[in-house]
């Protein structure tokens, strides 16, 4: 199902060069002929609405409740956890993945993924073909100004569509601010989640890292 | 009216506190005067800080002293105004010591679905006030009380939501 892109210098000074903050867009991400396997495989995974300050959407359960949605996450990781480690610098080696349905008036309002005792290294969406492509609903990134160690500033920097069979990696930090457009019409879905750390950061130099 | 130690001993709903047209004059002295606040990891919004409305804040003052059984004296004034897209996050709400009373009137010229106050405690949603014109809501703030001004969503595209608060602390 998965393929891992194989030009890696490429990807990884695109990484590092990447503003507001490290992020990587992979089109085409899945070969055009298993897209329909994988739609299948999320079929018999069920979703609930989620609802807080800043979040409103679907969503299946934070551990997959079938074996095929395991599976998938599971190869997920073990295809593409060393490449993105190679090109993001980051050691990661665990995943985590759930199913989103974006439907109007869903969202998620800006955020960092950083949270002080997890191990957060990386963030992923891979958006779906949907059925009624989605109006809104992009990944917006913030450029974020700080002083003191404190964030003083935001300003938009980097609107992404979520076009289908495309994949978004980026950077998690106290930084790395985002946010999940407020889908206007139709229906957005995908698989996202975060690689975890294995290893303390900062002991690998991001391949190509300029 | 219901007494708080009937509800959560902490929250109480008066549905019509104020008169329509008299919301609507203060929303036409204060609206143009709004400044925005734009740290979005936080929140979206418009406000005026201290707006000077002795009368409105009288009214509110009456119906928290009331309510409350307690004795108490404005020591802050603000106009918020959230237009579609605008939320404010529990996280940058202000924790305060003692054990204020927060009151708000709905200033709204209509009703907007969804766009409700939620007030917390220990992060845990206890009460709601939803986006209705004239309805005055009475919380009392203790230190583990937060709340979040819920996302404006821009499907309601004309939706405005307006709300005049005070804080509220024992008169000496």
């Amino acid at each position: 199902m998965w393929r891992a892109p194989t030009d890696e210098a490429a990807l990884a000074a695109r990484w590092g060069s990447a503003e507001p903050f490290p992020h990587l867009i992979i089109d085409d991400f899945v070969a055009a002929d298993q897209l329909d396997a994988l739609l299948a495989i999320l079929e018999d995974e069920g979703v609930e609405r989620y609802e807080g300050d800043i979040f409103r959407f679907e969503a299946s359960a934070p551990e997959p409740t079938t074996d095929a949605l395991t599976e998938l996450r599971d190869g997920f990781a073990a295809v593409l956890a060393p490449t993105f480690a190679r090109i993001t610098g980051k050691p990661v080696t665990r995943v985590d993945m759930r199913a989103f349905a974006y439907r109007p008036g869903h969202y998620l309002l800006p955020h960092s993924d950083h949270r002080e005792g997890l191990t957060r290294a990386l963030a992923y969406a891979y958006y779906l073909p949907s059925p009624d492509p989605p109006r809104g609903g992009e990944l917006e990134l913030f450029a974020c100004r700080v002083e003191h160690g404190e964030i003083v500033a935001t300003d938009s920097a980097r609107m992404i569509e979520p076009r289908a069979n495309r994949l978004v990696l980026f950077d998690v930090s106290d930084i790395s601010l985002h946010q999940v457009r407020e889908v206007l019409g139709g229906l957005r879905i995908s698989l996202a989640g975060w690689f975890y750390a294995s290893e303390p950061q900062g002991e690998q130099v991001p391949l190509g890292y300029p | 009216m219901t007494t708080l130690g009937e509800l959560f001993g902490a929250a109480l709903i008066v549905p019509g506190a104020i008169d329509p047209a008299r919301a609507a004059a203060v929303r036409e002295r204060w609206m143009p005067q709004l400044s925005r606040y734009t740290r979005l990891d936080r929140a979206s919004y418009e406000s005026v800080d201290n707006p000077d409305e002795p009368a409105l804040v009288a009214l509110m003052l009456r119906a928290a002293e009331r309510a409350t059984g307690r004795k108490l004296a404005c020591e802050t004034t603000r106009l918020l105004h959230l237009a579609p897209g605008d939320y404010v996050l529990a996280h940058h709400d202000p924790l305060y010591e003692g054990n204020p009373v927060e009151v708000t009137i709905d200033l709204s010229p209509a009703a907007v679905e969804d766009a409700e106050i939620h007030y917390r405690r220990s992060g845990q949603v206890f009460f709601r006030v939803p986006c209705v014109p004239s309805m005055l809501a009475i919380v009392e703030r203790g230190v583990t009380i937060t709340c979040n001004h819920c996302y404006v969503s821009k499907l309601h595209e004309r939706a405005s939501v307006v709300r005049f608060i005070i804080l509220l602390r024992d008169s000496a």
